[in-house]
């Protein structure tokens, strides 16, 4: 092993490559865990010792989650003082060229107003366009054979439009496509001729107002920005040096940039798992990666793991055959491979299990272990993750809650968490309907939502009281909601509430009022003013409350975005853009959602994660649990009846039906990929978490499930439970 | 290992194809085909990725055959796998989620269940009704007068409706056409048919509802399966590798759908077992499930048909009164078109030695009670009957069967208010379910309204409910609860502000320190669940269900519930607690079966229930037994007969010429349909409906009969308008027992 930079400590093969002369071009490939990531950050911070400035590297990542390792070495590395790296994703850095060379390009790409500057859409205000436009189409017919809520419906039609970009074919063609490998009932391909016309309806729309969503930015980049030989020069000086991480999770059209891109550089590294491929269903292509390997003079293999002790590698080995080769093989491992000389297999020691009959006993037996770890094992908890193929609220509500009894910390990460489920959310909007009653819809708020909005935005209000207090305070004048001045509520009620909480409430009540009498403001001002000036202050809830805090910045941040982008589009229809933001996210169209940030997490917190996001974050733990083993929802793609990944990939070749076969085989070889990967990122010991009875109280039979019950039939009995 | 009768023998011999079995009533069959199931599994010629299929008619049943196959395979020492249970619904759901898109459903798509559908349904139907008046109308009783219309459209004309639809409904479903097909077939008619537009436009809307939530009823379900299966080949295959071996039980009761789903999954040469009993076929008019089915397959070519005609069930006077009522209905039953309700194999005893040997017989032990009761006096004749029996056999079963569930719920008030015990799980959602859904709502209630002193109360008693048994404990609980009672403000307690606690000012903690204390730990636990509140109200309900229960089962349900209280918030985005504890209390309080994760709710056992009395419907008391049964309302009204004057319940009082709404928008159904074949006739429709209830219900007599182990006593009653006549066939089987009497007699 050899010490870097006095830092890192390296294998011969990772010091080898961070040794390479800085003029190369490497392409790094093996499998999760052999030190690739590693290696490239050594490989980063030697360019940076050697002098290479840092403004001319360039680090691609997929998702900006995997760059963490590197700008962790970045932040504490010992580095000779310069200009920092930069860190993108392939639409982190069409949006940057967008933005630079937009007069160069936008009359060219068909915008109707290239005099004037570009709006980026976000997932949420794209949906919302898309919303407007397709609506009245549900009176047409459009859509009537599918059962889909709306919401799913649009984000399959952007979804077409994002896939047709990063896979590089015209977004005319999706519904061709589509229909082409169609191979059901013939009636139902007219769904996907829908969804075309949906988006060629919103291109257009696009086009006419200057708003791109993120297809329109990929194809902008890719198909106008970079043959400009301007902006190309311009990309091609500035980075001289490529690191790219995870290539193989990239898109293709990436991959056809990068295959151009080579020539012209000083040096590149690509790195590559020969495992993975997670991001398939975002168009990631480990196919399309691999051909970039022939451009790369010096090819490095790494192999073995750094992770995994030699009992996961063998429970790897025995469950990775049990799953690829069904029943047609045995599952234990072949003599002397993998078999201790008791001939219990090696695997033993890194696996656990114990069947209950119904899924909360399972979740208690979960938490009882996890509390054994830490608390007997003295197993930090941030090396522990619980991971399911899906962490709904209710199971991630539930194991959080077992565990604090435990006095153990949990954290979850999902990919994205609905603003309006989140109470101080749910208060903020409350408080924004009461100071502006004209933009309430029939009914709202409730006197429960006041109450409840009290109990929060109140220091020291109890539900109790909120719930009196509401009960008379609530009024409707002339259908608007309003409150009454705490002086007119009946004197017995006053006593009771208590007049130190009615002095909190009156203020908050004339500074609605006070508000809603002045000219109105934006809604993300006025959620601002409304935090700022009473409720973050003492004696008021959002005060010294961090989470509430939180959601409030959260929520003024996504009014923020709408009303930057929205106001295109509202000007003609002279309603308020916060109006139509609120109703929007009432009705569930704008889900509100918002990326959680993967800096600053907690530590000293088990992991509550999806599967998948665990895998995407590289992290690798001491200990995983994994729940719900019966579920399908390990390896099934989800089913979108408007869009296909795997058909509309640049692999699937062109009029071919999409049949049961490739569905089955797609399931398989995905849930390969994802088990074997968990199992490359634990270090000791998987325990599985088995329930007769699911989450809603239907047994489970999911090939995961059968492949462990043949890995454990092939065993003998002792291996099997705890 | 088990002694075989020769006929259960025949059928475990099975030898692979296609195989129907006729069985009657306690034969085993339910038994048998456990044993089929591991005997198959054991042979052990299946591959680890093969299962044999049981596909069964009602959820409770699945558990019961699992635990059946279970045992069986671990007497053979054998794993229990390999093997995989299923109602339709669960089978199809099973198929559709292999690929939903092929049926344009994306991943997350929901089952409503039916009250959901229903709600939805209902709403869809007045709404129809409200622009429609004139369309309805038609269809009235000419001579109500405005007023009576007035409130036919308030009540009775939306209940109407909404039935009606989900007839519709389910038969078009049944036929596989979408509400836009159905649509195309109407437009081409020569002469519209108005029940069937009513109905289409109802479909419509129900549809497009279900739609817009992203979800399916269960009868999408069943035909999105079937549609999968027709669709792709390769998924058939490899559905049809998964189960090589099917074993349907109850297959009298199977529907169109069921048999063409079955039938691809078997392929022309698979192996494919149905079991049942045409003559216990009882579920036609509630959907499109038909005997015929399985008469048609049993004669087919090609198939092993095969019976188990024994039965160690009942004495041999009850087995030979049930057989009276088949050769009497074949040979004698006044109207030929009922002759075959009935069919043969009659009920044999079991043969000498066998391990369940029928109970010795005592013909005294039937009784046909033909006094003249009002439905009250009947009541009351039974459970005087009961409270002289049940002290002198407390180690023997007894069930009260009624043809409706409000007869039956008439029944088990009466016994309580007489404190004789009951068990009525089967008219209802079962009680433990119902105990723990009702005191989770009576904690939302109490969440709903913080300020009621004896809400919290309530909450106390919940919340230490167990300890009551003990003498001492009941004290303390009374007390404690007498203190919250005269709260006068709940605040003053849970939350006191500085110098104005309740409690302490109560002085209990000096002159009762334990009520002190339970009322101090019943503050802290309150505090904690009023904070809860906030949360997603499947999070508040987990929070408070940790704090209530302790038993898994009790966990479990709570989750469920979480997990639908969920469901209904996001369908509903406007409602808020007061609608969440509407959808609970529903379950709690009956109005909704739910299924819960108790014992009784996953198979009922009437074993552990001697000593009590079990009132049940006829149809839920299938494939139960008792050592006494009493069968309640056997008259003209519930078991009608096809006489003239005889009034069938379908058969509305406002509408005209005593049609049957329900029955004519199928007929013009089928007419649209089938419109170059025969034309709608009006009346026509109505006048078949009779006929198959008559025949109908001469089978649900037949189930009711055949519960009986040792005793039986059949009564009637002459109706709400006291003009009902005992049924014929309970004359008919009076007469029977008399000529028998006559002859031993002789």
């Amino acid at each position: 092993m050899f010490s870097f930079m006095g830092e890192i400590t390296l294998s011969p093969p990772q010091a080898e490559l961070a040794r390479l002369p800085v003029e190369s071009k490497i392409f790094l490939e093996g499998p999760d865990g052999s030190g690739k990531t590693t290696a490239g950050v050594a490989r980063l911070l030697g360019l940076l010792e050697r002098g290479v400035p840092g403004a001319s590297i360039l680090l691609l990542v997929p998702q900006r989650s995997l760059g963490q390792p590197y700008l962790h070495a970045l932040r504490t590395a010992s580095l000779p003082p310069g200009s920092p790296v930069a860190l993108h994703t392939l639409s982190g850095l069409a949006q940057r060229m967008v933005e630079l060379y937009w007069p160069l390009v936008a009359e060219a790409a068909g915008f109707a107003h290239p005099d004037m500057p570009p709006v980026f859409l976000t997932l949420e205000t794209a949906q919302y366009y898309l919303a407007r436009l397709v609506r009245p189409l549900f009176d047409e017919g459009f859509f009537a054979s599918i059962t889909l809520d709306r919401n799913r419906l649009y984000s399959q039609i952007l979804d077409n439009l994002n896939k047709s970009a990063v896979v590089g074919f015209a977004h005319t063609q999706i519904g061709q496509r589509l229909v082409s490998a169609w191979g059901g009932e013939p009636g139902q391909a007219r769904v996907y001729q829908d969804a075309q016309e949906c988006a060629s309806r919103f291109r257009q729309y696009c086009l006419e107002h200057n708003l791109l969503d993120f297809s329109l930015q990929v194809e902008l980049f890719v198909r106008y920005l970079w043959p400009d030989e301007g902006c190309r020069g311009a990309l091609l000086e500035t980075y001289r040096h490529l690191i790219v991480e995870n290539l193989e999770e990239d898109v293709p059209v990436t991959h056809d940039l990068l295959a151009e891109w080579l020539p012209h550089l000083d040096s590149c590294l690509l790195i590559y798992d020969q495992e993975a491929g997670y991001r398939s269903f975002l168009g990631a292509d480990p196919r399309s990666a691999y051909r970039l390997k022939a451009l790369c003079p010096q090819r490095v293999t790494f192999t073995g793991s750094f992770v995994t002790s030699p009992m996961v590698i063998a429970l790897g080995e025995c469950l990775g055959r049990a799953l690829q080769t069904g029943s047609q093989a045995p599952a234990s491992p072949p003599p002397g491979t993998s078999e201790t000389s008791d001939s219990l297999p090696a695997y033993q020691a890194a696996l656990s299990f114990e069947v209950q009959r119904f899924y909360p006993q399972m979740l208690d037996w979960v938490a009882g272990q996890v509390a054994q770890l830490v608390q007997d094992e003295g197993v930090p908890p941030e090396e522990i993750a619980i991971l399911a193929p899906f962490l709904g609220d209710a199971l991630r509500f539930s194991l959080a809650n077992r565990l604090e009894r435990y006095g153990i910390p949990a954290r979850s990460h999902r990919p994205s968490r609905s603003l309006r489920e989140q109470p101080p959310v749910q208060c903020l909007l409350t408080l924004t309907y009461l100071a502006h009653p004209g933009w309430a819809l029939p009914a709202l708020p409730t006197q429960f939502d006041l109450a409840y909005a009290l109990m929060q935005s109140l220091e020291g209000m109890d539900l109790v009281r909120a719930q009196l207090l509401a009960e008379k305070a609530l009024l409707r004048v002339d259908g608007q909601p309003r409150l009454l001045p705490f002086e007119r509520v009946k004197a017995d009620l006053q006593e009771r509430v208590t007049y130190r909480l009615g002095e909190r409430y009156e203020h908050l009540r004339q500074w609605l009022e006070g508000y809603a009498q002045a000219p109105a403001q934006e809604l993300d001002h006025f959620l601002g003013r409304l935090f700022g000036e009473v409720l973050s202050q003492p004696g008021f809830g959002f005060h010294a409350n961090l989470d509430a805090g939180e959601a409030a910045a959260n929520l003024v941040e996504s009014a923020q975005k709408f009303r930057r982008v929205a106001a295109v589009g509202l000007a003609d229809l002279g309603k308020p853009v916060g109006q139509e933001y609120l109703e929007m996210v009432q009705d569930g169209v704008i889900a509100a959602q918002y990326l959680r940030s993967w800096r600053g997490e907690a530590q000293g917190a088990v992991l509550l994660a999806p599967a998948y996001t665990f895998l995407m974050s590289n992290r690798p733990v001491e200990v995983q649990f994994w729940l719900d083993v019966g579920s399908r929802s390990w390896y099934e793609r989800l089913y979108q009846p408007l869009t296909q990944p795997h058909v509309l990939s640049r692999n699937w070749p062109e009029g071919k039906h999409w049949t049961d076969d490739d569905e089955y085989k797609t399931s398989q070889e995905a849930l390969y990929r994802l088990a074997l990967g968990l199992l490359a990122r634990c270090r000791r010991r998987v325990y599985l978490g088995l329930s007769e009875l699911g989450e809603q109280g239907y047994e489970q039979r999911g090939l995961l499930l059968r492949a462990f019950q043949r890995l454990l039939r092939a065993a003998p009995q002792e291996a099997s439970g705890v | 290992m088990f002694k075989l009768r020769p006929r259960q023998e025949e059928v475990l011999a099975y030898p692979g194809g296609r195989m129907g079995v006729s069985a009657v009533p306690g034969s085993g069959k339910t038994w048998t085909l456990s044993l089929l199931a591991a005997e198959t599994i054991a042979r052990g010629e299946l591959d680890e990725d093969q299962e044999v299929l049981v596909v069964t008619l009602v959820n409770s049943a699945v558990d019961h055959f699992y635990q059946r196959v279970r045992t069986f395979l671990e007497q053979r020492s054998l794993l229990p796998l390999n093997f995989r249970v299923r109602t339709l619904h669960g089978l199809a759901h099973d198929i559709v989620r292999e690929r939903p898109d092929l049926v344009a459903l994306g991943d997350t798509f929901q089952i409503l269940d039916e009250r959901q559908a229903d709600a939805i349904r209902r709403e869809v139907a007045q709404a129809w009704l409200r622009s429609h008046y004139a369309e309805i109308s038609a269809y009235l009783d000419p001579n109500l007068d405005d007023d009576r219309q007035d409130t036919l459209f308030q009540k009775q004309l939306p209940e109407l409706a909404t039935g009606t639809a989900l007839s519709f409904i389910r038969s078009a479903k049944d036929e596989r056409l979408t509400p836009q097909r159905l649509r195309q077939v109407l437009d081409g008619l020569p002469v519209p048919l108005p029940l069937a537009e009513m109905g289409q436009a109802i479909y419509s809307d129900y549809q497009r509802a279900l739609e817009y939530r992203g979800a399916v009823d269960f009868d999408d379900l069943v035909r999105h399966a079937l549609h999968v299966l027709e669709w792709d080949p390769d998924l058939l295959e490899r559905l049809r590798f998964r189960w090589p071996y099917l074993l349907e039980d109850e297959a009298q009761d199977s529907s169109r759908l069921q048999e063409l789903i079955l039938e691809q999954l078997a392929g022309q040469h698979g192996n494919w077992v149905r079991v049942g009993d045409p003559n216990q076929a009882i579920f036609e008019t509630f959907t499109t499930a038909n005997p015929e089915f399985l008469r048609r397959f049993i004669k087919s070519p090609g198939v092993l048909a095969r019976q188990l005609p024994n039965s160690g069930r009942s004495t041999q006077s009850i087995i030979d009164l049930a057989n009276a009522l088949v050769t009497w209905t074949q040979s004698e039953h006044p109207y030929e078109f009922a002759r075959d309700a009935l069919q043969e194999p009659l009920i044999q005893p079991t043969p000498p030695d066998d391990p369940q040997p029928n109970p010795p017989d005592d013909p005294s032990a039937i009784r046909i009670v033909l006094r003249k009761f009002t439905p009250q006096q009947e009541v009351e004749a039974v459970a005087d009957s009961l409270e002289q029996w049940l002290p002198d056999h407390p180690d023997m079963t007894v069930a009260v069967l009624a043809p409706r569930n409000e007869r039956g719920k008439e029944m088990v008030k009466e016994l309580l208010e007489r404190k004789i015990p009951v068990v009525d799980g089967l008219l209802n959602t079962t009680n433990a379910t119902r105990l723990s859904a009702g005191a989770l709502n009576s904690l939302l209630q109490h969440l709903a309204d913080p300020d009621s002193s004896s809400k919290l109360a309530k909450v106390y008693a919940i919340w230490r409910r167990g300890m009551e048994e003990e003498p001492s404990a009941r004290v303390l609980l009374e007390e404690t609860a007498s203190w919250l009672r005269r709260l006068k403000r709940v605040e003053d307690y849970l939350w006191p502000q500085l110098g104005q606690d309740w409690l302490a000012e109560t002085g209990l903690g000096e002159t009762a320190p334990r009520v002190h204390a339970e009322l101090e730990a019943l503050r802290l636990v309150v505090r904690r669940w009023q904070g809860a509140i906030l949360l997603p109200i499947d999070q508040a309900l987990l929070t408070l269900a940790q704090d209530l229960f302790t038993e898994a089962h009790e966990l479990a349900l709570a989750h469920k519930l979480a997990l639908l209280l969920r469901q209904a918030s996001n369908l509903h985005l406007e409602w808020r607690l007061p609608q969440l504890i509407t959808e609970l209390n529903a379950i709690a309080s009956n109005e909704r079966r739910f299924l819960g994760f108790s014992q009784d709710d996953t198979g009922f056992d009437p074993e552990r229930y001697k000593g009590k009395v079990v009132v049940a419907t006829l149809h839920k008391a299938k494939g139960l037994e008792w050592d006494r049964v009493y069968l309640m309302s056997v008259n003209n009204y519930d078991f009608p007969s096809g006489n003239p004057g005889e009034v069938y319940f379908p058969e509305k009082w406002f509408l005209r010429d005593d049609l049957n709404l329900e029955a004519e928008a199928l007929a013009q159904l089928g007419a649209a349909l089938n419109a170059a074949d025969s034309w709608y006739v009006e009346g026509a429709a109505t006048r078949q409906a009779r006929e198959g209830t008559v025949r109908e219900r001469l089978r649900l007599l037949y189930v009711g009969i055949t519960r009986a182990r040792r005793e039986l006593v059949m009564t009637w009653n002459t109706g709400k308008r006291g003009n009902c006549t005992p049924a014929v066939p309970l004359l008919a089987l009076h007469n029977y027992l008399k000529e028998r009497q006559d002859e031993a007699a002789a």
